[in-house]
């Protein structure tokens, strides 16, 4: 690590020398202690997205293409117009290194951090989803133990707030056994006038700069710095680096926060994340133009004796910055009084373009606003993994077991199993808003109190399919996110992600976040939705066994369904109806869990994602959603479409005839028909009387959907039309399985 | 007369707004949200403890907004014969206060669970379950940590009458696999010796409106007017 010298003595910084040097010619002097350490933490990849940023530049302008769009990259969310008055904010964001060595605690802070974004844009938290990466569990009590505590640091924090989790996606894969993904999501609703009244800018002189909520400790600081390196052997060291979560303090927060907005005197707003003071006072002061003078003494700390470098970077949470009116002072004060909120005015906005925090009569910041955020990009090498040939050569071994036993072993496996073990423990119905209750549809479904809209949200990815081809493996998790709220009946209307990759200076690692952004921004582009936010999490690697996760650009999509009536849900509703599929079955076995579970192969031709044919597939659905075709509507995905029509008939026991002889048009094996996980298809229900009409839109769209079979009343799957020969499944005995998972591997 | 109807919202109330909405917009009373130290009992008819978490439940579920100056006030409102209900947290903050029997216990599965279940009356004599009948078998979801039911006074208990629900199958038999938290003989809901204070686990306000219910019923709405129809025949 390179070394800085002040006053004699030697400081680590994560600075290259070339920063060192940029630093030092900027300021004409050598910074000070504290200034080096604000540096530190500004320039690290988590503050600065120095390594992604010069990619990134892919993605189109969502503000300049989208009039939709009220606020996009670069802002604390993401925010989209929807409609009579009302506004949508909600970004993602990753927790993955504190929670890989505290589970509990990194998740709770993680759901923390991301509800701060999207409170400083002046709107209510309202839901929550959390996309999550583990090892897999059967013998593995690591793997356990960080899946336990990461679920109950999400429930914990997010039920005491009173923010419904409504959503979520999790892989078990090994490559996340010691480098787990904790990713977090937030969605806030609010009207397009509370919005505008909370930029994060100082934009004027002369207003005050408030702290308000927990007080400044010296828990997190430098954990930026923490989360832009790999984990190392050092995780003990690297504790006091993980923040200690405090969702009391943060309800509160949020309450004060929205009466202080609605006050009208509340002139900008920021939440203290990572970087803490230092980044959130350089970005309001930086991003408004102005300067400000800041009183250290005035910032109520935890302990005693607390000196400035470490009241600079400490990312203590619970903090939120307000930037004030000075008319509205005392109002603004009232409102944090009365909530009984600890806070303190700690200094004045001027018009001198620095930022001055000073130490009794010791200045100890002195620096151009806009210099912190001003980290020089990197141009990183990419490099094709040589290994992936290899890999992706793999070829599906004729099975050995029976297709029947087969389907039971993958509907038991634990990235196809019920997930309810997880959302049981989560409050997803505090708010009054959720229609549609975790399991119960493809998407959560909100409504929004007082109009006949809705709001349909999901996340997610596959990994397993990106470590492939990580274009096209991003294309399909964006085709899969915007299947899941499609099949709710709602239109994508925007999308944020999270990028979790390895790390970004070995060339092999940087090549598939690169291709996985080129896949992201082309999608994107061709199918019109704007990309409103994002965050990269690099270094996601295990030092120890020299081991990347396998690459997770995490998609969320957010749709509006107009009418309740509109709303679709999973379970099929009625025996005797047809059972369609919308979409063609490729020999796409690359990454399946097919390939996975039963012959433990990563390997194989993953699916390719047509875009036109995408586009064309959802023309269709929304057209037979007007005429009001669909009765139930669920994506296919992990384990083939069998698995899917499995899950339709769970709920109300029924069964299904299925018929694949005219779905196979490619001449596939058995197993490659049922379990293909090529991506955009989808299982619907419809009415028999309307199934002319149904494939003649199909017919015009240029799409393949097959009558595939019928709903049963008894609860039995039957296939025929395969080359080999019947099976019959089980659904009482699938449902069993499907449900006993992860508590028997949890519950002991 | 206006009724008028207080929900008081303690530092970190989550389900104070929900209750708010029902009472204003379902059942269409006038319900205002107080803060717990602004709340006057004079003004108000009844009033609501709402669910979710009150100062964090740090300590104990309840115990530290049962302190608060408006239990006092809840006090006087109950001796007047005016009626009090408590939800999930509510009922917590009823127990720690002693308004109410017995203790609500960490759940035994130790988890947080959230789901909907069903709880039959058995009594239907009291402020808030006067528009139901005995037996009725309501839908109505659960979410709590903190929600099994414990008392040294079974006994008394049932002699008084005092078991309002008990957590049910869906044909509404009390059994083992309906008690979703351990609660002693499923016990989801009780009340005091004056029946005009109800504790209850499960979410009324959630249960209100058919859009919200997988079953598409509006037990919860029955809570509420039941509370209505008691001010009125007092206050008549």
């Amino acid at each position: 690590m390179p070394k800085v010298e002040i006053n004699g003595k030697e400081l680590n910084v994560d600075l290259t020398e070339s920063e060192i040097s940029q630093i030092q010619d900027l300021l004409q002097r050598g910074p000070s202690i504290t200034e080096w350490g604000m540096f530190d933490v500004m320039h690290s990849e988590h503050c600065s997205y120095k390594s992604s940023r010069p990619k990134l530049k892919l993605f189109e302008n969502a503000e300049e293409n989208y009039d939709y769009v009220l606020a996009g990259p670069g802002e604390d969310a993401g925010v989209i117009d929807i409609g009579d008055g009302y506004c949508l904010a909600f970004r993602i964001e990753s927790h993955n290194h504190p929670s890989a060595i505290e589970p509990y605690h990194g998740a709770a802070t993680g759901i923390g951090g991301i509800i701060r974004d999207v409170l400083c844009m002046g709107v209510r938290p309202i839901a929550l989803l959390d996309p999550l990466r583990f090892g897999t569990l059967k013998d593995n009590p690591h793997s356990q133990w960080l899946f336990k505590y990461v679920v109950k640091g999400i429930a914990d924090y997010g039920n005491c707030t009173g923010i419904p989790t409504i959503g979520g996606e999790v892989e078990f894969d090994k490559s996340f056994e010691s480098n787990c993904l904790v990713n977090v999501a937030c969605i806030g609703l609010g009207t397009i006038e509370d919005f505008r009244h909370a930029p994060s800018k100082a934009t004027t002189p002369g207003d005050y700069v408030i702290l308000m909520g927990g007080s400044t400790g010296r828990d997190g600081i430098h954990g930026v710095t923490f989360a832009s390196r790999t984990l190392t052997e050092m995780l003990e060291a690297d504790r006091p680096a993980v923040q200690i979560g405090d969702p009391f303090t943060k309800k509160m927060i949020i309450e004060a926060t929205l009466e202080a907005v609605k006050t009208g005197f509340v002139r900008g707003l920021k939440d203290l994340g990572g970087g803490g003071l230092s980044c959130a006072l350089s970005e309001l002061t930086g991003d408004g133009g102005t300067g400000g003078d800041i009183d250290m003494s005035k910032i109520f700390t935890r302990e005693p004796g607390m000196n400035s470098f470490e009241i600079m970077l400490s990312e203590s949470q619970e903090r939120m910055t307000f930037i004030v009116k000075p008319e509205g002072l005392e109002t603004v004060l009232e409102v944090f009084r009365k909530f009984e909120m600890a806070h303190a005015v700690v200094g004045r906005t001027n018009d001198s373009r620095v930022l001055k925090v000073h130490d009794g009569e010791n200045l100890v910041v002195n620096l151009p606003a806009t210099s912190l955020s001003d980290a020089p990009p990197i141009i990183r090498e990419e490099k094709r993994p040589s290994y992936l040939d290899a890999l992706l050569s793999q070829k599906t071994p004729e099975p050995t077991l029976e297709l029947e036993d087969i389907l039971y072993e993958l509907i038991a496996s634990e990235n196809i199993c019920s997930k309810e073990w997880i959302y049981r423990q989560y409050d997803h119905e505090v708010g009054v808003r959720s229609v549609v209750k975790c399991g119960d549809g493809d998407s959560g479904v909100l409504r929004i109190i007082g109009t006949n809209k809705f709001i349909s949200a999901s996340v997610g990815t596959n990994s397993k399919h990106c470590f492939l081809d990580p274009c096209e493996g991003a294309k399909g998790g964006l085709v899969e996110v915007c299947g899941n709220v499609l099949a709710s009946g709602a239109k994508p209307l925007a999308m944020v992600n999270c990028c979790n990759f390895g790390n970004p200076e070995k060339p092999e690692s940087f090549w598939f976040f690169s291709r996985a952004i080129d896949g992201i921004a082309d999608f994107c582009k061709e199918l019109r939705i704007p990309i409103v936010g994002g965050n990269v999490s690099l270094y996601n690697e295990d030092e120890v066994s020299n081991t990347a996760i396998k690459p997770t650009p995490v998609i969320m999509i957010v749709g509006v369904i107009e009418g309740k009536e509109n709303i679709v849900t999973l379970p099929f509703k009625e025996a005797g109806n047809d059972i369609l599929l919308i979409g063609d079955t490729k020999a796409e076995l690359g990454g399946s869990e097919y390939h996975s579970v039963i012959y433990d192969l990563e390997g194989g031709i993953p699916p390719k994602v047509n875009q036109q044919k995408i586009k064309a597939r959802w023309d269709l659905l929304l057209e037979l959603y007007e005429n009001d075709y669909v009765k139930a509507n669920h994506d296919v995905n992990k384990g083939g479409f069998i698995v899917t029509i499995a899950e339709m008939c769970f709920k109300n026991r029924f069964g299904a005839n299925l018929d694949l002889q005219d779905h196979d048009i490619y001449g596939l094996r058995d197993d490659e028909l049922l379990f293909s996980e090529s991506v955009g298809r989808f299982i619907i229900e419809t009415s028999p009387k309307n199934l002319d009409e149904i494939l003649e839109m199909a017919k015009k769209h240029n799409i393949t959907v097959n009558k595939i079979g019928v709903i049963k009343s008894n609860p039995e799957i039957n296939i025929k039309g395969l080359k080999k020969k019947q099976i019959k499944l089980d659904i009482n005995k699938l449902k069993h399985l499907y449900d006993s998972t992860i508590p028997d591997l949890m519950e002991i | 007369m206006t009724i008028k109807i207080a929900v008081i919202q303690f530092p970190g109330s989550n389900c104070d707004l929900d209750t708010i909405h029902v009472l204003n917009d379902v059942i269409g009373v006038e319900a205002s949200l107080i803060w717990h130290n602004h709340f006057k009992e004079a003004q108000f008819d009844g009033c609501v403890l709402p669910g979710g978490f009150s100062f964090g439940d740090y300590l104990r579920s309840g115990i530290i907004a049962a302190h608060s100056p408006s239990i006092d006030e809840a006090r006087i409102m109950l001796k007047d014969g005016r009626p009090v209900i408590g939800i999930c947290n509510g009922m917590q903050i009823l127990t720690e206060a002693q308004f109410l029997p017995g203790a609500l216990l960490r759940n035994d599965s130790l988890k947080f669970v959230c789901k909907w279940v069903n709880i039959k009356v058995e009594n239907n004599k009291t402020a808030f379950t006067n528009k139901m009948n005995i037996g009725d078998n309501l839908a109505i979801p659960i979410a709590h940590a903190e929600g099994r039911y414990f008392t040294d006074n079974l006994k008394e208990l049932e002699e008084n009458d005092q078991i309002v629900f008990k957590y049910a199958n869906e044909k509404g038999e009390i059994t083992e696999e309906a008690n979703p938290n351990g609660s002693m003989e499923n016990i989801a809901g009780v009340c005091n010796l004056e029946q005009n204070c109800l504790g209850l686990m499960p979410h009324p306000e959630r249960a209100s409106e058919k859009i919200l219910s997988p079953k598409n019923t509006t037990h919860g709405k029955l809570f509420f007017e039941s509370m209505i129809e008691f001010i009125k025949r007092r206050t008549s």
